[in-house]
This record gives structure tokens, sequence and C-alpha cells, in this order.
């Protein structure tokens, strides 16, 4: 969900209407386009937007936002044109980018009025594209340029990681291109996009000046933009020729937005024979039938009422006819993929809170999953005999699982990015949960009596999933005098209970007491274990007192109970 | 004449002889009770204004190892000194030290407290100590000492000297310190005309004993009255947890409103968690940032699902028969199988859309584990328990969707009032997000919801309109715990989850 920083009296200033620093106001405007802003700072005056839409980067900015809520506000209506003028630049493509980042493009935006608001505005945009729209930069990178310091044609080519140097931005001296990957912060951050090549992307002019070193940093010299700067060229490279198309787009319409007029650049691609005039800010059309809305959004609107809901939206409406009205899509709703993404813009021009909702009686029984029942009787006994039920996580760590328990390590189902170092795996037995548990509170008065009803997580081959999930239940009890006889009773209610014979079987297991340890034997299957707790266990958990402890497979006895019944 | 049962008379006869002032303890030995016998009577003659129980702050200070260590062989700034007497007023300090015998990570502290105390002077160029003045025993040594002998002493008891000193052997980290409260049973003043006056000690029976009931006795004693306001020993019952105990209320409430429960693995392919819900296959929430990616085992196997993936891959592609543009990129089904751990409870409703038990109409809900590689804090759990679930049948439209939101706010959140907003998802056209409003808790976001795509719907083979909704449940049950930390729903302390009564 990308946020991002808004200049209130900027925004007033673009939006056309004063809302005097109303929040709730702001919020509720701001819910056309899926928008949320926090408390903001007063004396910065600037307020972050939360947009809950990862799909719509031509409203993460002011100029965007403005875009697209002057239409629900009334300030304006239907579509927004935009248009380019003739081509004023050409660029070469090399052809041994292919593998390495094929695709740019560019335009060309003079006489815009820039102020340091403005700027900060499109850094923070370019910022925001790179990161979300462009994956970080992998998929598409932004550089905008002082177009009057540039000589056309350029060339977008390729070249070894030394045999070139430049100033990149903010930097003072001249790096080759080897030097910026290890020494510039952007290089360290991005580098690794490029550095497996044997070749680096690079973008020069006529005169063999370097504009930048896509994806990773600008020429300082040229790629530097400032108050001053009236003509700019704005050029995105990437690995989809779609994606780049579009972020170009949003860019150069951004700074139409203040101003500007926009001119175009023919890309050369003489090895694939191609030629491509950008940017694009064609509209696109669209069919929507009546019958479709209505049955999607319950009410009963006509082809006109469409049509106006869809002008608040931003759209324009090329033709209303019989049951259908042509939608004119804005060269920069990249969101729209599906007439219904047109329907949902007219919902929230409606208003979602003028629709009268309405609960249908439908023939549904409800009902819980088959072992539920089972499992709730489980848990009532369990507290009948006076444990406290818990709940932990089932995401743990190899050493909670086996070397705390005096166990050897199996595997399990670990993680590739665990957050923090105590939580790297899902655990395959529920016990140790409960011997953490109760480790971080040694101090509480005893007896403690706990259990809990959780899921292991178990490897499977056969299952499409290669894991199995299931459901156990482990108990432990704590106090100075705990022993075996105690948590035999405590199963031997259970079984009796649950309506189950059971018998115990002698066992070994390395976390329990040798000759204090059985398995619960029911219909001749192993449905868990019971016993002392080991020294060493109680140890590595910093116990003081003696624990007994069980832990059973509530899916298999559930089974053998529902098996039996039938 | 004060009427006391034989306990208290007991009790209160040896405080007399204690001097009319004593602790528990002390009151134990004397009368030759237990304690609990004591601590009964106490709170009767209490309770009868003849005593008073004042609590009184206790610090114990004990010799720490180093401490007793010091105590055994004097200080080392004593034994340098000693030492330098050895040789007369003065002499070289590594001959001094070696005579001291003072172990290596001594010698600063002891050359440091010399000097310090003004005993002895450290010429640094010639390196000569120099005896100074009078080298009395100090209030330190004197502590120290008696500490050696006594093990422990109480520092309100000692005298200020000695007070002082224990700061100063506290700074130089030689003492264990431990605050404890303390006891102490006073006589009043009516307490001691009580005595003057005389004591009559009543025949009162405490404990109705089988034996007085089988045998009658019972007619002839008198049942003594009790003190039923005095405070008893807590009972901590068996409980179910109480935030599980909230879910299987939800539960319930879901079951009662026609819903079915669905089941799915916690461990699931991309493809259920992802691309069946059409988010592209570079979407960012797909990154590590988004999701917990299993290391091992790292490819599930989706062969059951053939012809359903092919259908998925061609809507991401190119839009299939959806009547959408697609993502227009290149599908990998081996992305699809890579294994996550379950970011949301959308797989099951996913997994039940494919079902051949599907029933149209059919309502579905599900109470699961999820899974997001959040850094945990106030807001946000990297495990949570999601509640979502699905409505299917012709003719469902955005009004049906509004109205289950408004059914689950009144329901389940008791709410007075509720408000929709836009919301986004990626799986669904049109998106809705609920606010519900009660009164005396304020306005809640309480769940998000939408439309299933048609980019998602069609490819699983169901012709008929899916709603989709999801209930921020967390929230409800924080305000009604009346907690501000969602880690308070996983929280270890025990303590708190046996106190916490039902929400």
């Amino acid at each position: 969900m990308p946020t991002i920083e808004v200049d209130y009296a900027d925004f007033e200033r673009m939006l056309g209407i004063e809302l005097h620093k109303d929040l709730e106001k702001l919020n509720d405007i701001l819910a056309f386009v899926k928008g949320e802003a926090k408390p903001f700072d007063e004396e910065e005056g600037v307020i972050s937007v939360e947009i809950k839409d990862t799909n719509r980067p031509d409203i993460w900015n002011i100029e965007g936002l403005a875009r697209a809520l002057r239409g629900f506000l009334g300030v304006e209506k239907g579509l927004r044109r935009y248009t380019v003028g003739k081509p004023l630049a050409e660029i070469y493509v090399d052809s041994r980018l292919r593998d390495i980042r094929p695709y740019i493009g560019c335009s060309i935006v003079k006489n815009v009025k820039l102020t340091d608001t403005i700027i900060r505005g499109f850094m923070h945009l370019q910022d925001k594209l790179d990161q979300s729209y462009g994956r970080n930069r992998r998929r598409t990178s932004i550089g905008l340029y002082d177009f009057s310091l540039i000589t056309t044609p350029l060339h977008y080519t390729v070249t070894k990681p030394t045999e070139i140097s430049f100033v990149p931005l903010g930097f003072e001296e001249k790096l080759n291109l080897k030097e910026i990957l290890e020494r510039h912060p952007k290089g360290i951050e991005y580098g690794y996009i490029v550095s497996k090549y044997p070749v680096y992307p690079i973008l020069l002019d006529s005169e063999k000046k370097v504009l930048s070193f896509p994806p990773i940093i600008n020429s300082n010299d040229l790629g530097r933009v400032t108050e001053k700067t009236r003509h700019i060229l704005v050029e995105v490279t990437g690995t989809m020729h779609e994606t780049v198309l579009n972020t170009l787009k949003i860019v150069t319409l951004s700074l139409i937005d203040r101003g500007g007029k926009a001119y175009s650049a023919i890309v050369h691609y003489p090895h694939e024979n191609l030629e491509v005039v950008t940017p694009k800010l064609e509209t696109w059309f669209m069919n929507l039938k009546v019958g479709y809305v209505n049955k999607v959004l319950g009410l009963q609107l006509t082809a006109r009422q469409i049509a106006e809901l869809l002008g608040k939206a931003g759209f324009g409406v090329e033709k209303i006819g019989k049951g259908q009205v042509t939608v004119r899509v804005p060269c920069y709703r990249i969101d729209v993929m599906h007439p219904i993404d047109l329907v949902e813009d007219m919902a929230i021009a409606y208003g979602y809170n003028n629709i009268k909702p309405l609960w249908r009686k439908l023939p549904t029984t409800g009902g819980v999953k088959l072992e539920e029942g089972s499992f709730n009787v489980a848990r009532e006994l369990m507290v009948g005999m006076g444990f406290q039920e818990v709940l932990t996580y089932t995401l743990t760590n190899p050493e909670t699982l086996f070397k705390k328990m005096n166990c050897r390590k199996e595997r399990i189902v670990e993680i590739v990015n665990p957050k923090v170092q105590t939580l790297t795996c899902l655990r395959n037995w529920l016990l140790p949960s409960l011997m953490e548990f109760l480790s971080n509170n040694l101090h509480i008065e005893y007896p403690q009596k706990i259990f809990e009803l959780g899921t292991v997580m178990l490897l499977d081959e056969k299952r499409e999933t290669k894991t199995k999930d299931e459901e156990r239940l482990a108990g432990v009890i704590v106090h100075a005098n705990a022993s075996f006889s105690e948590i035999k009773s405590v199963l031997d209610a259970f079984f009796t209970n649950f309506g189950l014979e059971w018998r115990i079987k002698e066992a070994k297991h390395p976390s329990f007491i040798e000759g204090r340890v059985g398995t619960a034997i029911v219909n001749g299957r192993n449905v868990g274990i019971m016993g002392e707790i080991h020294p060493k266990v109680l140890e590595a958990w910093n116990f003081e007192n003696p624990a007994v402890a069980f832990e059973l497979n509530m899916d298999r006895i559930v089974k053998i109970k529902q098996t039996r019944r039938a | 004449m004060i009427e006391l049962r034989k306990h208290e008379r007991k009790t209160l006869l040896a405080i007399e002889r204690l001097g009319g002032k004593a602790s528990v303890e002390r009151i134990i030995n004397e009368s030759g009770l237990t304690d609990a016998a004591v601590m009964r009577a106490v709170l009767t003659l209490q309770e009868r204004k003849v005593v008073k129980i004042h609590k009184e702050k206790q610090t114990i200070v004990k010799l720490n190892e180093e401490g007793k260590f010091h105590a055994r062989k004097c200080l080392p700034e004593r034994r340098l000194i000693n030492a330098l007497k050895k040789f007369g007023e003065k002499a070289p300090l590594k001959k001094t030290v070696e005579k001291a015998g003072l172990e290596k990570q001594f010698i600063p502290i002891a050359l440091g407290w010399v000097q310090k105390k003004k005993w002895a002077l450290l010429n640094t160029k010639t390196n000569m100590l120099q005896i100074l003045g009078k080298l009395e025993e100090g209030k330190d040594e004197k502590l120290l000492k008696l500490l050696g002998e006594k093990e422990q002493a109480t520092v309100e008891e000692l005298s200020p000297e000695l007070q002082a000193a224990v700061q100063v052997l506290k700074r130089r980290k030689l003492l264990e310190i431990e605050e404890k409260t303390r006891r102490v049973i006073e006589i009043t003043n009516a307490g001691w005309t009580a005595i003057k006056k005389g004591i009559k000690v009543t025949t009162d029976v405490t404990q109705l004993t089988p034996e007085l009931v089988i045998s009658g006795k019972w007619r002839k004693v008198k049942l003594q009255k009790y003190n039923i306001r005095a405070p008893v020993a807590k009972t901590w019952p068996g409980k179910k947890h109480p935030y599980l105990q909230f879910l299987d209320e939800v539960k319930e409430k879901l079951v009662t409103l026609g819903f079915k429960e669905m089941v799915g693995p916690i461990v699931e392919t991309s493809f259920f968690n992802f691309d069946a819900l059409y988010t592209p296959q570079d979407h960012p929430a797909r990154e590590i940032f988004g999701i917990y990616l299993v290391k091992y085992p790292k490819y599930g196997n989706l062969d059951a699902y053939e012809h359903i993936v092919e259908k998925v891959k061609k809507t991401h592609e190119d839009g299939w028969k959806t009547g959408s543009t697609g993502w227009r990129y290149k599908y990998s089904v081996k992305e699809a199988r890579r294994l996550v751990l379950r970011g949301h409870g959308t797989c099951l409703s996913v997994r039940t859309l494919l079902s051949k038990d599907l029933e149209i109409p059919g309502r579905y809900f599900s109470i699961v584990r999820c899974y997001r590689p959040e850094v945990v804090d106030k807001t946000h759990l990297t495990e949570f328990n999601q509640v979502e679930g699905i409505v299917v049948d012709e003719n469902l439209t955005l009004r049906d969707l509004l109205g289950v939101l408004e059914k689950f706010a009144i329901e389940i959140a008791g709410a007075d009032e509720v408000k929709f907003r836009p919301d986004y998802f990626p799986f669904t056209e049109p998106s809705v997000e609920l606010s519900a409003y009660k009164k005396g808790y304020g306005w809640i976001e309480f769940g998000g919801s939408g439309i299933f795509r048609p980019e998602v719907t069609m490819p699983l083979g169901i012709k008929v309109p899916v709603i989709a909704w999801g209930l921020g449940i967390d929230r409800l049950f924080m305000m009604k715990a009346g907690i501000d930390d969602i880690r308070y729903i996983f929280t270890q302390n025990l303590d708190w989850i046996k106190r916490k009564g039902v929400v």
C-alpha cells in the first residue's frame, strides 16, 4: 500500500476547493480514490495519504490525486484531454540490451514552472513508481534531465563496467560504472539488477555525454533538475515495454498538469526494424452494457444516469446507445482491465452509502467442520479438569522444538525469510510451545495446569502441498509434587469421558524420564504420549518444579471415534 | 470482659509477653501455634480492634560473593595499608602490593581507596607509597565484619552509621539487597484495657466435623460466627482462552446466519494464495516482504488442477474469455507451485469454489491461522487469525454485499450504525470497507469485502456472482477486552489470561 506525502497548500490549489484542514472532510473526499489521510503535521503543512489501490500509480502524487478527485467533487467533469506535440528527439536502442533492459520511452516537456515543492513532489513520485510499480527498479526506472543541455539523437546502449566515467548525481568526482556500483549509495542498493551482466546499460547524447547509467543513477551534469530548469526530458527504461510506457505516461501527464507542453520522441529499435513514438497518450474505448451495470449493482440506472456517473469518475462518454454506453477511457487509467472496473467507479460516484443493503433469505444451512464438535468436547474436558487454555504461535525455531526438548533435529517446514530468528519454522509438535509458555511464567502461583488444542505441520510428500496439518491436544502440569500418576489420571478421565477405551504402553522418548513415559493406545493405534518431563528438559526451560505432560493426536482420535460410531 | 477463642487469647497474650508489639514470626515462636492459626487469630483480633497490623518495609542486606571474600580477607585497601605498615612509613608500590598478596583485579581498587580514605599517598614520579594519617576502622569495615559474622542484617535495625555504610558497600557492589514487607502486630489501647480486665475463653466450635454431626454433639456446642468478610485464598478455575472463547462465539453466530465452515492447508501453493485470486506473479505482495516463502519443501504439486491452472494462466496473460485485458506477462506454472505460508483465508474460498461439494446458493466461512512477515508491534502480528468467507448465488449484487456486511456489523459487532467506503483488493471489484459504530466504543473498521472479479470466478468454472468478505474481529476483541495492544491475543502472560474474565 503506497503512502504518499502531499503538500497541503499545493493540494488544495490543484484540487480547486478549500478544505480548511478538516481531516474528516479530507478523508471523505479521499475515500473516492481509496485513500486515507493520517493526522497531519500543521507545521510542515504536509499530509500523508495512504492509497489502498496498488494498481493506480496514476494517483501516487498531488497532480494525479487532484486529477482523479476533481470529477468526483464536481470541479471538472468527464475526460481530461492530453495532447503531445511533434517529436523533438530520437533515440537509438542497442540490440545488446535485449536480455538486460531492452525498452526505453522518452518525452520532452517544455515551459514547466518548477518550484521547490513541485520538484520534491516529482522526486517523491519517481521514488514511489520506481519502488512499487517499477518493482524496485527491476521492471522500470525513471530519469529526468535538463533538455537544454542535451544534444539529440540519444543512444541507449551498453558499455563495459570500466570504460566510461561520469560524475553521478550527488557526487563531485568522476566514477566509472564499476566504481558507482561499489561506492554510490544507489549503486550499492540497486547494483544487483545489472551486476550479473558483462556489460551495463548507458544512456548517451550525440556528443557522448552521459545522461545516466540506468537503472542506477543520473549524471550530475545533465540529470539534475532545479527550479531554473524549463525544459525537461523524461526517460524510462525497463524490462516490460508496456510498463515502461505507462510509467512515462504518468510522469509526463503530471508535468503537463504543471503547465508544461509535451513533445514526443521517436525510439528506434533497428535490430527489430521497429519505431515507437513515445509517450502514448491516446484514450481507448470500452462498451458498457446497461444491463450488466444494473446486474452488478442491483440498481435500475438508465443509460443517461450511467453516463452521468461515468463523467463524475473522469471517463468520457462517446455514445449513449440503446442499452449500451460507449466509454472513452483516459490514457492514464491503466488499472481498467474489464468493464467491472468501470462499474466500481460508477458505484463510488453514486455513493456506496446511497445504496440500500439487502439481506436475502437463502436456503443455506450453517455448520462447523466435521471434527469441531469433538474438539470442543476435548477442550471442555480439559477445562473441567482445571486446565487453563492457552494460545501460542505455530511459528517457532529448531532450538525450541528439539534442543531444549532433548530431541534430535528432524526435517520440518522452514521459512526462507523469517522476520526474527526465533520464528524460523513451523512446529511439528505442540508440547514445546507449552513448555516455552510456562518458562515465561515461572514466578506465577503453582500448581500450573495449562493446555492447548493446536495445529502442528508435518511433511507429507504424497500431498499436493507436501505437508499435512494435524490437530494436537497437549497439556502440562507443574508443581512440586507433579507425578506420572497425576497425568495418567487426567488422560484416563479424558478418554473415559470421550467414550473411548484406552491402554498405556511403555515407551521411550528423550523429553521424558525413562520408565516414566508411555504411549496411549486406542483401537490398537498410537494416539499420543505422556509422562514425566526429563530433568534435562526442565533445566533447559529453567523450571524449578517437576512437570508432567501429554500430547495427543486429536485428528486420529476423532477419526477412531467417528468410525466407531458408524 | 472480652470473649476470645482459645487461639486468639494465646496469640494476644504472646504479643503481650513480647512487649505488646511483634512480628508474626515471633508470635508463632512465642505462642507455639501454627502460622495459619496465628494469622487467622490476628485477623479476628484486628477486627475486634484489640490489635493493629502494621506493614513495615524491611530491607535485608547480605554480602555477595565478592563481599564474602573481603569479609574473610579484609577490604583490599586495608590489606594494602597493613602491608605498607610492615615496611614502616613508606615503600615502593610494587613491593607493597606483593607483600599484601593482592589479587590482580583488586590492585586498582585498593590503590584508589587508600587514597580516597586519605590513608596513604602515591607519589606518581617515584611510585612510592607513603602513609598519611590515622588508620582507624571505617564504618564500611564495621558493616563488612558484622555481615561476615551474621550473614544478613535488616537495614532498618542498623545504627545510622552502619546504614550509611550500607550505601558505601552497595556502591562498591559488595551487597545483595532484598526488600520485604514484614507484618508487625501491635496491641491497641483497647487491647491493653481488655487484657487488664481479663479475657474469657469461649468454647465456640470453629469447624463442624463429621464426628459432631454423627454423634449429635452439634446440638450442645456453639458454632462460631465467622468473619464472612475476611479475604479468602484465590481459586483459579480451568478456563478457555478469552480470545478463543470469543472466536467460538463468532463462529456460532456465523453458523446461525447459515454459514458453513471451510477447511484448507496452512502451507499453500502460490496458486491458491495468489494466482487463482488474480494477483500477478510479480506483485510485491509475493516478495519476501509480503509473504513467508517456504524453504523446505519448496514446491507443491498442482497436477490435480491442470485444467484450472491453464485457464488461470491464460487469464493472467491475456484475459482468456473473461472480457479482461489480463495482466499481459508470461505466466509461470513453476511459480504457481511455489509453497508459501498462507497470507489470508481467501485460499480456502478458492478451494471451496473448486470443490465438488460446492452448494449454490451457498454461504461459507473460515476462521484460520494466517501468516505475514510483519514486524510484531502494537498493531501487527506475524501470525494471526482471519475470519473470512463467501456467499455464492445467482443474481447477487452490490446490494447483497452491503447487506451481508450490515448483518455482520449488527449480529457480530452489535453495531448501532454502519458506513461503507471504497476498498481495494486485487481479486474483488467492486470492493467495500465496512465501518461499524457502537455506542461506547466509537467507529471501528470492521471488515473488507467485494465481489470476486470475473478473472477470478470464470477460470474456476463459477458462473454466478461470489461475494467475498473478511472481518476485522481482532479489533473488536481488543475493544471488548479493553486492550490496546494486539500482542495480548497471543500473550504468554499466564496471570493475565487467568484473571481475564469472559469478553
